[in-house]
């Protein structure tokens, strides 16, 4: 059975004047599924933000420890601080959980239902009516397919424009023709989040006159990499590990002079490197037949580390470098495996070199934090 | 008329010791004499204690400077 990966793109604008965004997005990641809560807090500004924030970490971290439903939203009415003007204790939620079969469960309670967008098709993701916990929410299951989304709004994106631009606001519908123009087989999910929020501040004519958050989650194949960096502690096991990089599924990169001869001697390809620095700092990348990347060792890696850390610059870079192409990589995927040589070059301890050289580890390790961080599913493997 | 294959590394430790500054060289010569230079990279050529390294028509070369590696190929072509 296929298994799928959650792409999540979100999008928010605050409420004109304010500094914090009154609807907050909670992403969680288990085994095999992904829970994503969108909530909007009463009101708007600091006050919003706590609210929407617990409402979203209290649903989070509830239904990731598999709580039923009609508990998290018991817990969620009891423990919300109530407003000292309207006595109310009080933030919409609405709740998506995919398992990586494509099983979806959507749960909204007092928001804007969800669009389906499926091929050229948009529709209202298809709910019924319930009564949980003295709450009425919609709730709805569908097997997803590849490439489909469903797109969660809050109120601020429907009533976009109203009494300015738009007598009545953008509206559900208006949303809709939107997403059926927008929306493309290819289209990312952070592409199409954008889009919503970009014409959401349009029609507040750049005062929006409430918090608007567009979150887009997209179906496809979970993404596989390997990056086999540094030669086996024991040469004797090259061959053994080699043939185990090349059978695993997905992108493989190799990073290392000596590693990337390796691969050569195993494949029978020959490797071949670029002489030109596109960054004076990172050397050329090589090639080899059949591998997708093929760059220099530790200082590439530490440099791509660097990269992924500041995600927003990373996907603009049009640089070629192969620290570039490797933190792009790696952002690409979904689930990475580092199978991290331990063996020692006794020529980079040479002390007038970069402390990082002597500590390959202590880059790896952080490497898989970092990816961690970015929700990726990471496995180190030292050999 | 057969070309000089010159090899230069561009591994880690000859990169941190300078391979940039060979290729520069080599890429500063006239066009006559690039002409009769085929220039590669190199990701490893076994000797990185001795780095920067190149490899002139199958022979390595250790520790070399850009003045030694003009001078060798204007001995050479």
């Amino acid at each position: 059975m296929q298994r799928f990966h959650a792409e999540v793109g979100v999008s928010q604008l605050s409420k004109h004047g304010e500094e914090l965004c009154g609807d907050n997005v909670e992403v969680v990641r288990t085994a095999n599924s992904t829970i994503i809560v969108l909530s909007d807090g009463l009101g708007s500004g600091v006050k919003a933000n706590i609210l929407a924030m617990l409402t979203t970490k209290i649903a989070s971290s509830m239904l990731k420890r598999g709580i039923p439903l009609e508990e998290v939203v018991n817990t969620i009415a009891q423990t919300l601080p109530v407003c000292r003007q309207r006595k109310i204790a009080y933030s919409t939620f609405h709740i998506i959980k995919i398992n990586e079969t494509g099983l979806t469960n959507v749960i909204e309670f007092d928001c804007p239902t969800s669009f389906l967008l499926r091929g050229h098709h948009v529709l209202p993701f298809p709910s019924q009516e319930k009564i949980i916990a003295g709450k009425t929410v919609r709730e709805g299951e569908l097997m997803l397919q590849e490439n489909d989304k469903i797109v969660m709004i809050s109120d601020g994106v429907i009533h976009a424009g109203i009494g300015g631009l738009l007598k009545l606001g953008w509206g559900w519908q208006g949303v809709e023709q939107e997403l059926k123009t927008a929306n493309q087989m290819n289209t990312d999910a952070e592409q199409l989040s954008q889009q919503i929020i970009n014409c959401c501040q349009g029609f507040y004519l750049d005062r929006p006159g409430d918090d608007s958050t567009a979150v887009v989650v997209k179906i496809r194949p979970k993404r596989a990499l390997t990056l086999f960096v540094g030669p086996p502690a024991n040469s004797a096991n090259d061959e053994r590990i080699t043939k185990r990089f090349l059978s695993r599924a997905g992108k493989k990169v190799v990073a290392g002079g000596t590693t990337a001869h390796i691969v050569s001697r195993i494949t029978g390809k020959p490797v071949t490197t670029k002489l030109n620095y596109e960054d004076p700092q990172i050397p050329p990348i090589g090639h080899i037949d059949g591998i997708d990347l093929v760059t220099e060792g530790v200082l590439t890696v530490n440099a791509a580390v660097e990269r992924m850390l500041r995600p927003k610059i990373l996907k603009q870079s049009t640089r070629q470098d192969g620290a570039t192409l490797l933190a792009k990589m790696l952002m690409d995927a979904d689930i990475i495996t580092l199978l991290v040589g331990t063996a020692i070059n006794p020529a980079h301890q040479n002390p007038s070199f970069p402390n990082q050289l002597n500590i390959k580890s202590q880059v790896l390790t952080k490497m898989q934090e970092v990816l961690l961080n970015l929700e990726k599913q990471v496995e180190i493997e030292w050999l | 008329m057969q070309k000089l294959v010159l090899e230069i590394c561009v591994g880690t430790s000859c990169h941190l010791l300078g391979s940039q500054d060979l290729i520069q060289m080599v890429e500063r010569f006239p066009a006559e004499v690039k002409n009769k230079i085929e220039l590669q990279g190199a990701t490893c050529l076994g000797a990185c204690g001795k780095g920067p390294n190149v490899r002139i028509n199958g022979t390595i070369l250790n520790n070399m400077t850009p003045e030694q590696l003009q001078q060798i190929i204007c001995d050479t072509i």
